[in-house]
């Protein structure tokens, strides 16, 4: 039972979801900071390695306990489908297509840019999907994680623990208050595959639009378990190699350009 | 079987904490908030035990857990009005603090990696979550009015 002889570990969680609560709601402008992202500051400040407050086995413990208690969001995300399932049913169009925009969007506006910014062959893996660990498992079994490809893929990875949520949160936040997408859409938009930065995202829109948050949570949980369920397949058939393509024209082109510079 | 055991004791654990939180955060009584949380342990423990099932566990936890919640709050499941009516005490909101708090706590890890990363990581990561994000959305509202869902 290593996980009630952390009990350092739980205190400090009782103690941040204390202060985070007590500090509620914040809103400043278009910007809506919840409870759960003071708390996941919180966190990170206490985890900064200067502090020495814990040590890399606890964090590791805390790290472990993440995805266990991510299963009771899944819990209370499960239980809205049910009494939403016609709507749903009515929308199933949009649930199925809405994907293909979670495994092409994050090649169509990440992969110019680490193009652009030099980054390689690195670009492909670090933009092919967001780099969760299903993801992280393809392209090692292709590519192997010392490969430009793998130092890419585990770029994303820690970047995205580190800034997913707390980036996912505010950005839902400003496009739910502008008010140019429906709720039902965003929602959609926020099953991105990850657990925390769905819940980051969801929060988010339900702030903003709180007497639609059951339908809320029952879209966005349709699509995260469709992220779960067909992520896998997808990034592999046809993200990566979307990734590829691409990758190989845009650097070719960029080549091209810099070759014509040198000659000019 | 000690990985089950341990599973176990982190729900029931993290589901204190939301219980604590949904005291405090939403004004909930301390009744209705652990009621509700021990509900939505027993149905995790029940996708837990239902993702072990040997066939079963060729697809992950989360999705056998989702099935089975999705299952339970079906009208025409027997006692769902009450499932529903005792979880919904529960406020989303409470559920996540505790869940992003341990994703905090088990950041300090990742610093030091994070150090060995050349900034360009960045800009390309934060592009890569608004475009999931934001293309999924915008597909999303479109095929939505075409349904006629919105």
């Amino acid at each position: 039972m290593d996980i009630l002889r952390n009990w350092k570990i739980h205190l400090l969680v009782l103690i941040i979801v204390v202060m985070s609560e007590n500090l509620g709601v914040i809103k400043y402008g278009l910007i809506i900071l919840l409870p759960l992202l003071h708390a996941l500051v919180l966190g990170g400040i206490i985890s900064f390695p200067k502090f020495k407050i814990l040590s890399t086995k606890q964090m590791e413990v805390a790290a472990g306990i993440l995805p266990i208690a991510m299963m009771l969001l899944i819990v209370k995300i499960g239980l809205d489908i049910g009494p939403n399932l016609s709507l749903l049913f009515h929308s199933k169009g949009a649930l199925l297509l809405q994907e293909i925009g979670h495994f092409f969007g994050t090649v169509i506006l990440g992969l110019p840019i680490a193009v652009f910014l030099r980054m390689g062959r690195e670009s492909i893996g670090a933009t092919y999907s967001v780099a969760r660990e299903p993801n992280i498992a393809i392209i090692a079994e292709k590519f192997g994680l010392d490969s430009p490809e793998g130092r890419g893929v585990m770029a994303t990875y820690i970047c995205g623990t580190l800034v997913g949520a707390v980036w996912l949160s505010i950005l839902t936040g400003v496009v739910a208050k502008l008010g140019i997408l429906h709720p039902y859409a965003l929602a959609m938009g926020s099953g991105v595959g990850s657990g925390s930065m769905m819940a980051a995202s969801v929060g988010s829109i339900i702030a903003a639009y709180p007497d639609m948050e059951q339908q809320i949570r029952a879209y966005a949980g349709a699509a995260n378990l469709m992220s779960t369920i067909l992520g896998i397949y997808v990034s592999l058939f046809f993200s990566l190699p979307l990734a590829t393509k691409l990758y190989n024209f845009l650097s070719k082109f960029q080549s091209d350009k810099e070759t014509a510079k040198e000659k000019a | 079987m000690n990985k089950l055991q341990n599973m176990t004791v982190a729900m029931i654990l993290s589901g204190l904490l939301m219980a604590v939180g949904n005291v405090i955060g939403y004004q909930v009584d301390w009744y209705s908030s652990l009621l509700g949380v021990l509900v939505i342990i027993v149905i995790g423990l029940i996708g837990m035990a239902v993702s072990q099932v040997p066939g079963l566990n060729k697809l992950p936890m989360v999705f056998w857990i989702s099935i089975v919640a999705i299952i339970i709050s079906l009208p025409n499941f027997p006692g769902s009005a009450w499932v529903i009516q005792i979880t919904k005490k529960v406020q989303f909101l409470a559920v996540t603090t505790p869940i992003l708090a341990y994703a905090g706590l088990s950041l300090g890890k990742d610093i030091e990696l994070f150090k060995k990363l050349s900034w360009k990581i960045v800009p390309v990561t934060l592009a890569v979550m608004t475009g999931t994000f934001l293309f999924a959305a915008i597909i999303a509202q479109f095929v939505l009015k075409w349904e006629g869902a919105i």
